[in-house]
């Protein structure tokens, strides 16, 4: 086995513990996956407004490198009601519930969306690791939505992943939510 | 958060009363908890939610829109079509219309050879066994269907008074739930009566957000101070019926909306095995 040069050792173990470091601070709550909270999030959706769908979501807290956090928020929008709510889980409960004052035309999800995990593995792969260790980055926000980021396919369901670097420029990495492909990646 | 549709008031009110005894009766009491009425509302910390969407969601939008279909203001004038044109597409309907019919007269001739024959007999067998099997497929899917949407309990609470306020009558109390609007449920004169008999009334029964929640109650009445009000904590279970009953009968204008007592309790059902 080639062993690792030391610099790049000692970069990519300071990129795990940033990621590991940002997770630690969000306290002993145990770090969970997106589409684990979403049914939490969609009792209360509806208790508010029946017709209420999921157009967005994105980690309230740091993510590991499982793609897990301790808090994930998502946003309803209800037709009936024109209004967006927000409601944000954490430890299988909801911890804040608040009106979305905004005007977000989002289509709702499709039911079918690769987890967090497994979208981060992909982005991962895709750019991100390479841009962690090259520009000392660290994964800042992942969020789903449908109907933006992918000009190719206008309608799809995409994660979106944005790494922040204090070098320069953020990189964004558009993940597909059926199939895990990486879409598009740039640096703005 | 979201009150289901109003009865009729006299069958409301004797309905209440029959289902909150009745309910009363049925509920695992163990879970029954005393809610403390306080004067000043309690401050909760806010948890920052969505903040990615929040600080950019000019961006988010610029993005979403860019992708969107939009209508032009320019017009799509139409050039007149030769009729020629229409009139083939008539005779390309005729030809497909023919050809179909000859295929229909085809395979009726041929299923007339087929049912002669035994093999045939066998097939149907299988058809009919297959029908049969869609059959129970779909009464599966029908009883999950209405497992769902009419044995599924959602989060839901509903609001009792009790209590006679003896000297100090109530002639409102206004509910307002967190992300709800205010509920003002006058109180009338037969209704008031009921309570100093004993009776119990339902004032609200809605679906509420399965979340800690401040309930606020505000007492409206002659000898009250206006806008009275007393602020409880409650944290109804997901998919569950909670009870809150404000008991009225200690209230003293002095303390005010504190001197309710409430207590909050479960009804018994539970949500059904399946339902996450």
């Amino acid at each position: 086995m080639t062993p690792t040069p030391r610099p790049a050792r000692l970069a990519a173990a300071a990129s795990l513990g940033l990621l590991v470091a940002s997770a630690a601070l969000a306290r002993d709550v145990t770090p969970f996956a997106a589409r684990a909270g979403l049914e939490t999030a969609r009792a209360g959706a509806i208790a508010w407004a029946p017709d209420a769908h999921l157009v967005y979501l994105e980690n309230d807290e740091a993510v590991d490198e499982h793609g897990a956090t301790p808090r994930w928020g998502y946003l309803f929008y209800s037709p009936g009601q024109d209004k967006l709510r927000a409601y944000s889980i954490r430890d299988g409960k909801i911890v804040a519930a608040e009106f979305v004052e905004m005007q977000l035309e989002a289509p709702p999800l499709e039911a079918h969306w690769i987890d967090s995990g497994e979208a981060l593995a992909a982005a991962e792969r895709g750019a991100g690791a390479r841009f962690r260790h090259e520009h000392r980055g660290r994964l800042k926000t992942m969020l789903l939505m449908r109907g933006a980021f992918d000009e190719q396919h206008p309608d799809a369901t995409t994660w979106t992943f944005v790494y922040a670097s204090p070098e320069g420029p953020s990189l964004f990495v558009v993940v597909d939510a059926q199939d895990g492909a990486v879409r598009r990646t740039w640096r703005g | 958060m979201r009150p289901l549709p109003p009865r009729p008031p006299l069958a409301s009110l004797l309905l209440a009363i029959v289902l909150a005894s009745t309910a009363v009766a049925v509920t695992t009491r163990a879970e029954e908890a005393e809610v403390k009425v306080e004067r000043v509302k309690p401050d909760r910390p806010k948890l920052a939610t969505l903040q990615f969407l929040e600080a950019n969601r000019d961006f988010v939008r610029g993005e979403l829109d860019r992708l969107r279909q939009k209508p032009l203001a320019r017009r799509g004038d139409g050039e007149a079509l030769d009729p020629r044109y229409l009139e083939y597409s008539k005779m390309l309907a005729a030809i497909l219309a023919d050809k179909d019919s000859a295929q229909v007269a085809d395979e009726a001739q041929r299923r007339r050879e087929l049912l002669a024959s035994i093999t045939e007999l066998g097939d149907l067998e299988k058809q009919l066994d297959l029908m049969d099997r869609l059959l129970q497929e779909q009464q599966g899917r029908l009883a999950t269907l209405e497992a769902d949407f009419t044995g599924r309990q959602q989060t839901a609470l509903v609001v009792v008074v009790t209590g006679d306020p003896g000297s100090t009558p109530i002639s409102a109390l206004a509910l307002t739930l967190e992300g709800g609007s205010k509920v003002t449920i006058p109180l009338r004169q037969d209704q008031r009566e009921a309570l100093a008999r004993g009776g119990v009334l339902q004032v609200f029964h809605g679906f509420v957000e399965p979340r800690e929640q401040v309930v606020e109650v505000t007492l409206e009445g002659d000898r009250w101070p206006q806008g009275d009000t007393g602020y409880l904590t409650l944290d109804p279970t997901r998919d569950r019926l909670t009870f809150l009953k404000l008991d009225l009968s200690a209230l003293r204008p002095a303390q005010g909306a504190t001197s309710i007592h409430a207590r909050t309790w479960l009804h018994e059902t539970k949500p059904q095995k399946g339902e996450g």
